[in-house]
């Protein structure tokens, strides 16, 4: 049979209509829609078997526990621990993204030294010259971990000084360490017991202290509730998170809290609010109220509705003494749901202070807050993971980044009762990274090793047997058959709780009504994270929402 | 059984921290904002709104309103319109289904969405190199030129059905199944349940008189509730969900 045109084209027109009636063209078309979903160019997520991890968040001194997924060695996802302690399961906004930091550009791989990229050998060999010269400076931004304990003795040995800068929570029971003797550290709030908590600015709801503290305590006793259980009193001169859903919004005038803190005491001595008599302020009560931008009848209001749903506490944002005096007449120091003093096993620190010019060399922990630059004229060595841009250090040293490395978190700030975590670094730390233990060990290697220091943290608390330790459910210390037990327990995401305040042996003595301090730098919501720099999902937050102003000088 | 899962959030409860739009975005491989991008062309599955009663000085109050898709069960109006069947009800669960991979980004599902809860991916979605390392393995990337919502976080949920699967079950214990923005919540104001079980938590709390749906009156019974005490959030709650860029005041 000859095959002809014709048979072609018959042949051509038959197989193209009945192609349709196969399967051919409509996979076709969902392969060519799915390839067009996959381009080369568009990132794919790493696979490989899953687990999960109980962990610590080492991104401020609060600690929260985290749950962390990991896929391929990588950390792909975190969450809270529903039922820890201290947490409740809650975590701060950008801890939700906190495993995306490794990556952020402006990551530190590299000793810079003066702005040029330099080696860890040049840099040791700086610090060893600099101190044979001179005293030198340790400044720690996270004492009372394992790590604190290797740069306080290098600085011990170097007739040195080792110095502390307090995050702002701890700055604010200051004032309460001045009056009994006692250091800030081991000051908390006991507010699970407190009835009516008094903010003078505090962002009690916008991550103050352990985030999950004190919203679900908020949450369960006040919110939505016109007669509450816990009544929020926030006296702030703007409308701010906490604010907006607090039972009772102050609006004082801009910088004169310490104004109506003294109207308030003259009210609550002089119409016999409190038992306390004094001390009280040289300002009267209309001189205050004029100073507050408030009229005599609100404050006396506010007043009387401190005292009438006790026990009652004032929180300050800045530790500024003429309003935390307000604790002492209300008679809220070393009292349940007051101010609270907490049992004595974890090793205290005492005042913040910061590098004089006398210095040889400074050297800043990756703990130490970005934007503090001591005084100093002497060679400023700075560890940190992120390059927040506009560094004054001569020496940028690249520190382990997030999860990369092994600490210990000791009490968290605000928190009534002790604790004590143990992150461990789920991931390799780079090569290119040393901690400053791990760098001054280096230069002395008789200096104690975090891992062993943190060994030795636990063998102190199994030895008192005090306390609890929970790791999916609590136990006593006392039941654990042996120190290593509980460690294991305490590095694979257990947290430590110390035991209840010893409330009675607290006392703060005032004779004369304090002054006012200078006011503190304003802050925003991202003051107490301690990176640099913001993971990149945050511009969810100031860009494509309007729920936060964007934060200045925090690269996301 | 067929499910209905849905959520009632307590406004009341919202301290407008954001967490739950991170957690969304982290759990569900969304990019971060573009350099252009505004709360109208970036991604945000879950939308935190400020609500104001547009009073100034110490008469002044705000409130947070969160949006994400709502999972409309009556006349779902972006299933109606969408040309592709890319988006559909989902029988068993009814969850708003979305599948990029059939959408050609016309974007129709987006003006019949009346409670704006549907984003176009206007850019390629771009990470800082070597950050595609954190990203969530149980949920692909969407592309430019799809639109993408919430789906419940439904990578959670084929998590609890395998969890249930290997348990020899076939239903899911709702414990399993816990969106990442319930989870993220630090104050609880979010609960998620199956408001198809009478005796569900969240069923009895979408009766509860304080509880309310953002504009009831179309008729689309969305799955997504709210609740509150103040009137005047209530009053202001539909109106923002109508018209987001707008001041609304009372």
């Amino acid at each position: 049979m000859k095959f002809s045109r014709r048979d072609l084209l018959i042949g051509t027109a038959g197989a193209t209509a009945g192609i349709v009636f196969t399967p051919v063209p409509w996979k076709l078309l969902g392969d060519v829609s799915i390839w067009s979903q996959n381009w080369p160019w568009i990132p794919q997520p790493a696979h490989g078997p899953i687990e999960t991890t109980l962990s610590a968040c080492t991104l401020c001194a609060a600690g929260c526990g985290m749950r962390v997924r990991m896929a391929a060695g990588f950390p792909v996802g975190i969450s809270g621990v529903a039922n820890h302690p201290l947490t409740k399961g809650a975590l701060c906004p950008l801890g939700y993204a906190a495993h995306q930091l490794n990556w952020h550009p402006a990551r530190l791989l590299q000793v810079r030294h003066s702005g040029r990229a330099s080696s860890w050998p040049e840099a040791q060999a700086a610090l060893a010259a600099a101190c044979a010269e001179g005293p030198i400076a340790v400044v720690d931004g996270r004492p009372g971990r394992a790590a604190s304990l290797t740069l306080e003795t290098f600085a011990a040995k170097r007739n040195g000084s080792y110095q502390t800068v307090l995050g702002p929570e701890t700055q604010a029971l200051a004032p309460y360490a001045a009056w009994s003797g006692v250091p800030a550290s081991a000051l908390g709030y006991d507010l699970e017991n407190a009835r009516t908590i008094v903010s003078f600015g505090a962002p009690l709801l916008d991550g103050w202290g352990t985030p999950g503290r004190f919203t679900r305590l908020w949450s369960a006793r006040a919110a939505g509730q016109s007669d509450p259980q816990l009544r929020l009193i926030q006296i702030e001169p703007v409308l701010s998170h906490t604010a907006a859903r607090a039972w009772r919004w102050v609006a004082v005038r801009e910088g004169t809290q310490d104004a109506l803190a003294a109207a308030l005491a003259r009210v609550l001595v002089e119409e016999h609010l409190v038992k306390a008599q004094g001390p009280l302020p040289e300002m009267t009560l209309e001189q205050a109220a004029v100073q507050a931008g408030l009229p005599i009848a609100e404050i006396r209001d506010l007043a009387h509705a401190m005292v009438e749903h006790g026990p009652t506490v004032v929180i300050t944002s800045d530790g500024d003494p003429a309003v935390a005096a307000l604790n002492v007449l209300l008679g809220a120091i070393g009292t349940p749901g007051g101010i609270s003093l907490k049992s004595k096993v974890s090793p205290q620190h005492g005042a913040a202070s910061t590098a004089s010019a006398k210095f040889r060399a400074t050297l800043l922990d990756a703990s130490v807050p970005w934007d503090l630059i001591p005084p100093t004229q002497g060679e400023v060595f700075r560890f940190a993971a992120w390059d927040g841009g506009g560094s004054k250090a001569d020496w940028l040293l690249p520190s382990p980044g997030f999860l990369e490395e092994l600490t210990d978190i000791p009490t968290a700030p605000t928190s009534a009762t002790e604790t004590y975590t143990i992150a461990t670094n789920l991931l390799a730390q780079p090569q290119e990274t040393q901690t400053a233990a791990q760098f001054l060990r280096k230069i002395d290697a008789s200096l104690a090793d975090v891992d062993k220091s943190i060994h030795a943290r636990c063998e102190q608390i199994f030895q008192v047997k005090l306390g609890t330790i929970y790791a999916g459910q609590t136990k006593p210390v006392s039941q654990f058959e042996s120190a290593a037990k509980m460690e294991e327990q305490l590095r694979k995401g257990g947290v430590w709780l110390g035991e209840s305040p010893r409330n009675a042996t607290l006392h703060c003595t005032l004779k004369t009504w304090p002054a006012t301090s200078a006011p503190a730098s304003p802050t925003d919501w991202t003051s107490s994270w301690a990176p640099p720099v913001l993971p990149p999902l945050a511009s969810k937050l100031y860009q494509e929402s309007t729920v936060r102003e964007a934060p200045a000088g925090r690269p996301a | 059984m067929t499910a209905r899962y849905g959520m009632v959030i307590d406004l009341d409860r919202c301290t407008g921290c954001g967490a739950c739009m991170i957690a969304c975005a982290a759990e569900n491989n969304v990019p971060p904002a573009a350099p252009r991008a505004t709360w109208r062309t970036g991604v945000t599955p879950m939308l935190v709104h400020t609500l104001s009663n547009g009073k100034e000085g110490v008469d002044r109050r705000e409130a947070f309103l969160p949006i994400a898709c709502m999972q409309c069960e009556h006349e779902t109006p972006c299933v109606s319109v969408c040309p592709q069947q890319a988006v559909e009800l989902d029988k068993s669960t009814g969850i708003v289904m979305q599948m990029p991979q059939r959408c050609l980004g016309c974007r129709y599902c987006m003006t019949a969405c009346p409670y704006h809860a549907r984003y176009f991916n206007w850019w390629d979605p771009q990470w800082p190199p070597g950050m595609e390392h954190s990203l969530n393995p149980g949920v692909s990337v969407r592309m430019r030129g799809v639109v993408e919502k919430c789906n419940l976080c439904h990578a959670r949920y084929h998590d609890a059905l395998q969890k249930a699967a290997a348990a020899g079950k076939k239903e899911i214990d709702l414990a399993d199944y816990v969106p990442a923005c319930v989870e993220a919540c630090p104050t609880g104001a979010i609960a998620f349940g199956n408001l198809a079980d009478p005796n569900d938590p969240v069923t009895l709390a979408a009766k509860s008189p304080d509880a309310f749906r953002l504009l009831e009156a179309i008729g689309t019974e969305p799955k997504i509730h709210y609740k509150t005490t103040q009137a005047w959030i209530r009053a202001l709650a539909d109106r923002k969900a109508a018209r987001p860029t707008e001041a609304q005041h009372v």
